[in-house]
Parts: C-alpha cells; sequence; structure tokens
C-alpha cells in the first residue's frame, strides 16, 4: 500500500530539500521554489494520512527496508504513525508551512539565505522525524538534530543583540537535556535490549526497577528541556528573543510541541505511570507552575518577542496541566489547546516579526501608534491576542473552556481542593495574559506615533498572507470546535490511552495481551457544558448589527465628517476654546487655530490646557498598581533570572536530581 | 572490571555537569559538556559489552544461538554519540569564538545582556 | 411556520426582552436612581430620574470628534461592539424561570464575557491615543485583575453547591443553578454562601467602576480616563452600557444568590388558571427582579458611592485580592466540605 511509505516520505521531503538548498541554492527562485516544495509535500502527505489515521483509526507501521519484527524482537529502525502522533504532525506541517511562506519576503534582507533555508529546513525534518519515529534512539538524533538547528538559528543573526549569547545558553542546557535522553535511552536498553517504542511499552509496565525509573527521570528532564518547561524557560525567553520571527514560530510552535509529545509518549504509553496519582499530581503542578511563573515574567518584560516567550511557555503550561489530569477531557483539551497555542503564538510572533521588519526594534519602550501605519498587521495581532488570551469567540476560549472544566471535573471526582486551585490559576493566568496583551496593543499599535516611524508602511502581501493564514486557522477552530474535537483531538486522545493498539500494530496482534497489559482507562469525553461559538456569534453579529444601525441612523459619525470640510470654527468646543487661551499662545500666535489650521486645533487630542506633547503610556508604564503589590515577587524574580548561564545549568542539574530522586522514592 | 566502568562513566558525567555549573568561563563550560559527553560514551560502551564475547562480525550461516559475543548495537550508538559529541564541541567553540569577539571576554558572569 | 415563530420569538427576546430595549430602559432607570439616591444621601435635590435618558440623546445629537491621532475604525466600533456584548451577556442572564437562551448559558462564558465590554473600552481607549487613556486604560485592566480573582471564586463556590445540591458534583450551567435555588431555596440562605454574597456585592461596584473603585475614571486626575477623547453619540452608547452593566451585574447576583424567590412566585401564581399563571408569573418576575436590581445598586453602588472616597489604583487591588478574595475562599472552602 502506497499510504505505508508516506510518513517516511514526509521526513525525507524536509531533509531531501536541505540537501538540495545546499547544492543549488545560489538562485533565489530555486532556492524558494525547493523551500516552497520541502515544506509543502510533507502537509499534503499528512492530510492524506488523515483520513485512514485520525478517522478510520489506523495505525500505520513502517520498517526501514523491510526489516520486520522476528520472533517477537523489533531488529530494524520503524516509523509508527498512531493519531497522536499524526496530530502532532500536522501541527507542525501547518506551522513550518506558514513559517516558510512568511520567511521568503522576511529574510529576503539578509545574507547566507541558503544556509538559513538548510538549517530551517533540517529543524523541520528533526522535529517530523521526532514526533513520527517508533524508535527511541532514533527519536534521540532527531533531538539532536533539531536542537542543533534551532541554536544555529538562534544566532543567525549574529550582530543581533544578545543572539549569540542566548544561542549558546541555549546550546549547554540543551546538551545537558539531550545527554539526559540519550543516558535514559541507553539505561532502557540495558534493561529491555531493544529500543522499539512499541517493545519497550510492552515490557516496561512490567518491570518498573530502579534502573528503569532512574531512565524514566533522565528522558523525562530531557524532554521538559525541550518543551522549556519551567526550570528550562529563561532558555526560550533568550531563543526566541534574539531569533528571526519564523524561527520563533518553529521554536515556539514546534519545538516546544516536540517536547510534549515526548513527555505524553514517555508517561501515558511507554510507561504507563499516569495511573499514579503522584506522577498525575507532578506533571499539574510544573505545568500550574510554568504557567503561572511565565505569565508574570511575561507582564514584566518591555521586549515585545521576548514577552511573547514567555507567554508560550506560560502557554504550555497549560497544556502539561490539562494532560496531567490522566482524563479522557483532560488530554482531549490538552491537544485542543496545543493546537491553538502553535496558531495563535505563530500569528503573534509573525506580527512581532513584522513590526521588527518595518521599524527595526521591538522595544515595547520605543514603539507606538503603528496602527495608523499598518492597520492590516494590527488586525491580525488582535485576533491573535484575543486567542491567547481566550476571548470568546476565538480559539483559545474554546480550550482552556474545556480544560476549566476538566480541571474542575478532576477536582470533584478526586475530591482533592488541590485541583480546584489548578482551576482558579488557570483562569487568573488566563486574565493575566490578556493584561499583558493590552499592554502590547497599547504601546506597540496604539497611542502615539513616534516622529521615526512617520513613513513606517504595511509589510508585503507575502507575509500578510502568511499571517492571514494563521488568523483564519483561530478563528475556524474557534467556532467550530465541535469539529476539531470529534475529528483530530479526541482520536489522538484515545490514541494516547489505547497503548495496547499501539503496541499491536506494530509487533503483531496479541503481543500486548502476552505481557499481561490491557487498556484500563475509561475514554469518555462527557463535557461538562455546551460551548456553541456560532449561536453565541450570531447574537452578537446580530447585536452589533442593530446597535450599529440606530447608531449610524442617529449621525454617529456624520457631523464630524461634515465638520472637517467645512471650516468655521465651533468655539463651543471646549477644547478649542481653552487651546485658545493656551499660554504658548505669543509662541504660536491666532492663526494656528484661523481657518486652514482649524482641523488641526479641534482634532488634537485633549491635554487640559496645556501644549500637547509626544506622550505616549509605554509598556512599563502600566498596570502600576499590580506590580506594586507584587513588587517583592517581581524583584525576587528578576534576582532569579540573572542570565548567568552556570545559573539556569545548575536549575537543570537540580531539576535532574530532584526527578531522580523522585523516580527512586515513587519505586 | 565493569563495575569499575559503570562507575566511572557515572564520574565523568557528574564531572561534568560540576564543572558546567561551577565555571564561570566559556572555554571551561564547552569542556563540561565534552566530559559529560564521553561518560555517556563510556556508559553506552559498557553496557554493551560482554566480558570474553568475540566481535559481532558474521555472516548468516555463522550464526548460531552459542554464539558469544558483545552486543553491536550499542556500538553504533556510541559512534553516533561521538559524531554528535564532536558536532557539540565545534559549534560550542564557534560561538565562544563570536561570543568573544562581540563581549571582550569568555567569563559567563560579564555575558548576561539578556536576563530578567 | 415554525421557523418563522422562531425567528420572530428570538428576535423579539434579543430586541425587546430580556435584550436591547429592556436593557436601555430598565439600565438608565437604574443609573437614574442610582443617581437620585446618591444625592439624596448627601443632601443635595439631584437630577430627576430620567436624567440619564435626557442625557443619552442629548448626547446622541452632539458632534462626534475623533481625533487626528485615533484609528478610526478601532475608536467609533469599540463602543458599539461593548454594548453589543454587554446586551448579549445580558441575555444568558436567566430572570427566574424564564430564559431566554438556554444552551450558552454557562457561568464560565458569563466570567469571559463580562471581559469583552472592558475589553472594547480599553482598545477604544487605546485607539485614541491620548496619554489620559493610556493611564486610565492600564488602571482599568488592573481592576478587571483585581476582581477577576474574587468572582473566579465566588462562581466556582457557587457551582460547587449547587452541584451538591444536584448530586452532579459541579454545576456550570446558570439556568439550572436559578432552577436548583427555585426547587430548594436561595444560596443565600445557606451559611457557607453568605461570604460569597457578600464578596459578590463588594464585586458589583469594582465591576461598574463606582465609587471608590474608579480609579480608572478618576475625572479629577485623569479627565475620566479612557474617555476622555470620546464625545457625541459614541460617549452616548458607553453610558448606556455602564447602564446595562449596572443591571447585568446585579442580576446576575440575583441569578446566583436570591434565585429562590421564583419559586415563590411560582407558589403564588399556583392557584390562578394555568393560561393566566405563566404570564403573570413573568410579569410578577420581572418586576420583581428589577425592584431587586434597584435594592443592590442602593446598597451596592449608591450607599458605598455617598460614604467613601476613592482608593488609589494598588489599593483598591489589594483590596480585593485580600479581603474580598478571602471571603470567596472561605465559601469555597465551605462549599467543598458540604457545608
Amino acid at each position: 500500500m502506497m499510504i505505508q511509505h508516506f510518513p517516511i516520505l514526509a521526513i525525507m521531503a524536509y531533509f531531501l530539500a536541505a540537501f538540495l538548498i545546499v547544492v543549488f541554492g545560489k538562485n533565489r527562485t530555486v532556492r524558494n521554489v525547493l523551500g516552497f516544495l520541502g515544506t509543502a509535500i510533507p502537509l499534503c502527505l499528512l492530510i492524506a494520512l488523515a483520513k485512514p489515521i485520525l478517522i478510520q483509526n489506523q495505525i500505520i507501521a513502517y520498517w526501514m527496508g523491510n526489516r520486520v519484527p522476528a520472533g517477537g524482537y523489533a531488529i530494524g529502525i520503524a516509523l509508527e504513525v498512531d493519531a497522536m502522533g499524526l496530530f502532532f504532525g500536522l501541527l507542525i506541517a501547518t506551522a513550518v508551512f506558514v513559517a516558510m511562506l512568511y520567511s521568503f519576503s522576511y529574510m529576503s534582507h539578509d545574507d547566507n539565505e541558503p544556509q538559513y533555508y538548510t538549517l530551517f529546513l533540517m529543524l523541520c525534518g528533526g522535529v517530523m522525524g521526532l514526533v513520527l519515529s517508533g524508535d527511541l534512539f532514533n527519536m534521540f538524533i532527531m533531538v539532536e538534530i533539531l536542537t542543533f538547528a534551532a541554536v544555529a538559528l538562534t544566532a543567525f543573526r549574529n550582530t543581533v543583540f544578545g543572539a549569540l549569547e542566548a544561542a549558546f545558553k541555549y546550546l549547554v542546557v540543551g546538551c545537558i537535556g539531550s545527554t539526559c535522553i540519550l543516558a535514559g535511552t541507553i539505561m532502557l536498553y540495558a534493561q529491555a535490549h531493544t529500543l522499539n517504542f512499541a517493545q519497550l511499552a510492552a515490557f516496561l509496565p512490567g518491570n518498573l526497577n530502579l534502573a528503569t525509573m532512574v531512565a524514566y527521570a533522565l528522558l523525562f528532564i530531557g524532554f521538559c528541556t525541550k518543551a522549556f518547561i519551567v526550570p528550562f524557560h529563561p532558555l526560550a525567553a533568550d531563543a526566541h528573543g534574539a531569533a528571526p520571527a519564523p524561527v520563533s514560530v518553529l521554536i515556539s510552535g514546534v519545538l516546544t510541541k516536540s517536547g510534549l509529545y515526548g513527555i505524553l509518549r514517555l508517561t501515558y504509553i511507554l510507561f504507563r505511570t499516569m495511573n499514579l496519582g503522584t506522577v498525575q499530581f507532578w506533571l499539574v503542578f510544573l505545568g500550574s507552575v510554568s504557567m503561572f511563573v511565565c505569565v508574570t515574567m511575561a507582564l514584566a518584560q518591555h521586549d515585545f518577542k521576548r514577552l511573547l516567550a514567555f507567554h508560550s511557555i506560560s502557554q504550555i503550561g497549560y497544556v502539561l496541566t490539562a494532560a496531567g489530569l490522566a482524563t479522557a477531557l483532560g488530554v482531549s483539551s490538552g491537544l485542543y489547546h496545543a493546537m491553538n497555542h502553535t496558531l495563535f503564538k505563530g500569528l503573534l510572533f509573525l506580527c512581532a516579526g513584522a513590526v521588527l521588519h518595518e521599524t527595526g526594534t521591538t522595544d515595547l519602550g520605543k514603539l507606538g501608534g503603528l496602527s495608523k501605519r499598518m492597520p492590516k498587521t494590527t488586525v491580525l495581532f488582535l485576533i491573535g491576542a484575543f486567542s491567547i488570551s481566550g476571548i470568546p469567540p476565538f480559539n483559545g476560549f474554546a480550550s482552556k473552556w474545556l480544560i476549566y472544566q476538566a480541571t474542575y471535573q478532576k477536582a470533584v471526582e478526586s475530591g482533592s481542593i488541590g485541583f480546584l486551585l489548578v482551576t482558579v490559576v488557570c483562569l487568573v493566568t488566563s486574565t493575566l495574559t490578556l493584561a499583558s496583551f493590552v499592554k502590547v496593543t497599547q504601546s506597540v499599535f496604539f497611542g502615539q506615533l513616534p516622529k521615526e516611524y512617520d513613513n513606517v508602511k504595511e509589510v508585503p502581501f507575502g507575509m500578510r498572507f502568511a499571517m492571514g493564514i494563521l488568523a483564519l486557522l483561530c478563528i475556524l477552530t474557534g467556532l467550530f470546535p465541535g469539529f476539531v474535537t470529534n475529528y483530530l483531538t479526541e482520536p489522538a486522545a484515545r490514541a494516547v490511552f489505547g497503548a495496547n493498539g499501539y503496541i499491536d500494530a506494530m509487533m503483531g496482534s496479541g503481543y500486548a495481551e502476552g505481557f499481561g497489559l490491557a487498556d484500563t482507562l475509561p475514554v469518555s469525553f462527557a463535557n461538562v457544558g455546551i460551548w456553541s461559538p456560532i449561536s453565541w456569534l450570531c447574537l452578537l453579529l446580530i447585536m452589533t448589527l442593530a446597535v450599529t444601525i440606530v447608531a449610524v441612523s442617529s449621525k454617529y459619525d456624520a457631523v464630524s465628517k461634515a465638520a472637517r470640510q467645512s471650516d468655521p470654527l465651533p468655539l463651543a468646543d471646549l477644547e478649542a476654546a481653552t487651546a485658545a487661551y493656551l499660554p504658548t499662545a505669543p509662541a504660536n500666535p491666532a492663526p494656528r487655530y484661523a481657518t486652514g489650521h482649524a482641523a488641526e486645533g479641534k482634532y488634537e487630542l485633549f491635554f487640559g490646557g496645556e501644549e500637547s506633547v509626544y506622550s505616549q503610556v509605554g509598556g512599563d508604564d502600566m498596570f502600576w498598581g499590580f506590580k506594586h503589590n507584587w513588587r517583592h515577587y517581581f524583584s525576587f524574580m528578576h534576582e532569579l533570572h540573572s542570565g548567568i548561564v552556570n545559573d539556569y545549568a545548575l536549575w537543570a542539574v537540580i531539576a535532574l536530581a530532584l526527578a531522580m530522586l523522585y523516580a527512586m522514592i515513587i519505586l | 572490571m565493569i563495575l569499575l566502568n559503570y562507575i566511572a562513566s557515572f564520574f565523568l558525567i557528574v564531572l561534568g555537569l560540576y564543572c558546567i555549573v561551577v565555571k564561570y568561563d566559556l572555554m571551561k563550560t564547552v569542556i563540561g559538556l565534552s566530559i559529560m559527553d564521553y561518560g555517556v560514551n563510556l556508559l553506552i560502551i559498557t553496557i554493551g559489552f560482554n566480558p570474553g564475547g568475540t566481535a559481532p562480525i558474521y555472516t548468516f550461516g555463522e550464526l548460531t544461538p552459542s554464539s558469544f559475543f558483545v552486543d553491536p548495537i550499542p556500538q553504533a550508538l556510541t559512534l553516533t554519540s561521538i559524531v554528535i559529541g564532536a558536532c557539540v564541541t565545534a559549534m560550542s567553540l564557534a560561538l565562544v569564538i563570536k561570543l568573544r569577539e562581540m563581549y571582550g571576554t569568555t567569563d559567563t558572569r560579564e555575558i548576561r545582556r539578556l536576563r530578567g | 411556520m415554525t421557523i418563522i415563530t422562531d425567528a420572530l420569538t428570538y428576535l423579539a427576546y434579543i430586541l425587546i426582552f430580556p435584550g436591547f430595549l429592556f436593557c436601555f430602559l430598565s439600565g438608565m432607570l437604574l443609573c437614574g436612581i442610582d443617581r437620585k439616591l446618591v444625592a439624596r444621601m448627601q443632601k443635595r435635590v439631584g437630577p430627576p430620574v430620567l436624567q440619564p435618558f435626557y442625557d443619552f440623546f442629548k448626547l446622541l445629537g452632539k458632534e462626534t470628534i475623533v481625533p487626528a491621532a485615533a484609528n478610526k475604525t478601532v475608536f467609533l466600533m469599540a463602543p458599539l461592539v461593548g454594548l453589543a456584548a454587554q446586551v448579549v451577556l445580558q441575555l444568558f442572564i436567566p430572570v427566574f424561570s424564564f430564559h431566554a437562551f438556554r444552551g450558552v448559558a454557562d457561568v464560565i462564558v458569563v466570567l469571559y464575557l463580562l471581559l469583552i465590554p472592558a475589553l472594547s473600552v480599553i482598545l477604544g481607549a487605546a485607539s485614541s491615543g491620548s496619554p489620559y487613556a493610556g493611564v486610565g486604560l492600564s488602571r482599568e485592566m488592573v481592576t478587571v485583575l483585581a476582581v477577576e480573582l474574587p468572582l473566579v471564586l465566588v462562581l466556582l463556590a457557587v457551582a460547587k453547591t449547587v452541584g451538591n445540591a444536584l448530586g452532579t458534583g459541579l454545576c456550570f450551567s446558570l439556568t439550572d443553578i436559578v432552577r436548583c435555588q427555585m426547587e430548594n431555596g436561595s444560596l443565600i440562605t445557606r451559611l457557607s454562601m453568605i461570604p460569597a454574597a457578600v464578596a459578590m456585592l463588594l464585586i458589583i461596584p469594582g465591576e461598574t467602576g463606582s465609587h471608590p473603585f474608579d480609579a480608572a475614571e478618576a475625572e479629577t486626575e485623569i479627565c475620566e480616563g479612557m474617555l476622555a477623547e470620546y464625545s457625541g453619540a459614541p460617549l452616548a452608547v458607553y453610558k448606556l452600557s455602564h447602564a446595562v452593566k449596572l443591571l447585568t451585574m446585579t442580576t446576575l447576583f440575583t441569578a446566583l444568590f436570591l434565585g429562590g424567590i421564583g419559586g415563590g412566585v411560582q407558589q403564588l401564581v399556583s392557584g390562578l388558571a394555568p393560561s393566566l399563571a405563566g404570564g403573570i408569573a413573568i410579569v410578577l418576575e420581572i418586576i420583581i427582579l428589577f425592584l431587586l436590581s434597584v435594592v443592590l445598586v442602593a446598597v451596592t453602588v449608591s450607599f458605598t458611592h455617598a460614604v467613601t472616597a476613592r482608593l488609589r489604583i494598588e489599593q483598591l487591588f489589594k483590596f480585593y485580592w485580600t479581603v474580598v478574595t478571602g471571603l470567596a475562599a472561605i465559601s469555597v472552602v465551605l462549599a467543598w466540605y458540604g457545608l
């Protein structure tokens, strides 16, 4: 069957395109065509796989060189694609495709473009290989490929502030993570004498001894570094901030997903430890801490991309929390949020890239008022910001709503008030997210336009097109949550709980029963309430329409236009009246408000009688009331994120030590 | 003999981590990464080693259930791992050179523009 | 045929009751009563009760000025969307036994819909480019943050208590919450819910931005903050939005804590002929709802307005995250252990 070959072809397309760009990439057209094909072909292949895997529930097991298992032992290297793998694969392929489209115009001013595309495609291939792989060592190789590519891309614009530094920190801590994965892999091999997922998944649940549990801890920490879960979050912030925007999309939307995928695969399928209350507790705890710490860190940032990077980890925290609940609704909602995270975070990073592309800075203190110069980007940004803050009817709301219900349901089922606290943390984090996006909106897109950005233009169509795709997806997945849950997240969640099917598909049916394993976890997706965004949106639209009609018929805007065309000065207007008595009147004599300049005076901002000056309320000036109450916390966090690579490495080592200790205790 | 190998490999890994955490010099950090890598390589090789086994070179006809040889898979893994280790070193050294050019120092305490 | 009647019914819901017209009339009336009450408490004569209506129509006739620095589309659309969201929210809140849109009436949805009007004001203010508006929106966002935590806890406490009563463990549906109270008596009569009710009473002035929690639109310091640049019809829409918010918050309180009164009404009309009973019950319920709203506004908005001075924004935040949150948390814990 042809379809068996699709996964390997999808992976190879990326690597082949990367190779061909090295060889033929001098010419821009050839390069762009290769890049386009290299990302479009895998996307098509994976979409073709959607029907058999997501709807018909098949699992594709592919043995390289057709070395099928003999005597119950997997000898060859395998690819295995189940619904979870394909779900992540589709996400990745989509994000990568859009980022590639965006790169065509965004990177066109950089030198060394061929190298950029090569690294870009290597990174894509690495992530795709990771999620479709059925072999632990293969997974490690892919982790290394993507780490290298990500580090190199972070430092790609090596003259940018902090790029090299970020790349080095990422390399050091990323390598500690990769080494953990390798050590874990080899320890599992020593116990099970196999590297194949299916065989490991059959062997491990009945053989939890000291060595396998230490391996578990090592692998877990390794994947945490890839997903930037809490002790590793500063790396994400550094790397995203310095990397070019499309690469930020890859790091936040794609690379973190590979870490999440690893954690899910590890805890649910390989070790099946999710029925242990302590493991659930730790996942939820780590998720909630990531969620909260990163959103507060984001509030304190004054760089657009760095702020987005912290949000990225905060949203990953939601996913981990939901996945750690170990209920069908929890996993399904977590995957839903993972998908939404890729979409809206990709969109936001691309918007930040657009701002950087046009103005040359992402410093929130220097920007302002860009909505007048870049109206389309502003609209796209607002869609992304509403999505991430969970404003209905955008997609963030649909998934967060499911997560709240999942956590609350878990709290009720388990009778533990701790999970209730998690619900509260989720809800408050969501509002804090909204707050920091209000800050970005005010300090980048609204407010007053600084003089130096007076001739800023809208970004080229190619970039807007890429952003538009993501914005459209954000809206569609928000409007049709039923479709998404039925066809995407629920099959994937079933695959998460269906480890036996995974084993049997690869090793032959009945293999899992031979080890005395049974899928015990019930898979029911009972929702607590019904959210029908369509009816809600209809209501809102009808209402807005009604209000608008009433408003327009009552000369909502008409008078203003008339006044702008005719010149007589309406002195009754308080603003103009006070302005006329300005103390600066001599310097700026009467004609200022005479016929020709009437509009100027009248339509200027109100300054209570002072002369109007440039006065933007920037990002650092916002939310004083909040920051003041939390000042000790903020200064503590600021001290903690010292920027010294040794400290971050120390956090990694401590996390590793704790995880190993913990693994030994729960044994 | 085997036990000594295990002890040595864990010692190397811990030494590497210690070096990364404690030494405030970029070069030493890179060295720490390498040491950690060697430790893992030693671990892999040790796991595949069977005392008294022969080299795992057989044709299909020669392979019988009684043949006793060292496990070839870890050796293949080690080769891959060594290659990756070399890449890590090369890449980190390249970054160190550029960092030194830009910051004028290799002290990690000075290279902290991104923080907070 | 049924489609047309259904459509007409829904249109009536949206435009007349409990939608636009009802919101407009009762919201404005509440606003007028509030102003009158405050004036009387301060020994002033005060404006007539219908003053908000006069203000509204007068503002509609005034010129609309869009500042040159503003993003015109956002500046003009924000008030409209905010008002629309506010009215939609009102549609989701059941009036005792009557509910216009049952399926979507969910506590968490309501929580998020409450954000949209605030967000629209914030965006409108941001788009004006005025520094006063900038300061104002920063404070408004902090107020929203401050109110959010206790509000979440209040809603969770209610959801848990009702869930216990219904035996489902948790209940997020507002219609079910009201129905449960109509059968088992108002929640406020339970000891465990009293702290939550008090917290909710304190949340009402915070959400509506009235004294002493009006740092966001402090007229004396930042010239009404977010509304500094608004004039004419958009300003009128904002004033209307604010009035509707008064109604929404008080009816939400009624739905969450005083739903049992609906049961009393049902008993009262049960002796009448069935053909009459339904109609009379609804009329009675609307009247009771409005009277309750007046009482709640008098207690939470007018009285506090008259006796307090404005809090600074960081004091406001601290107040909500300590005192009010503490009250709500007590309720959550009590409800959790089934008291």
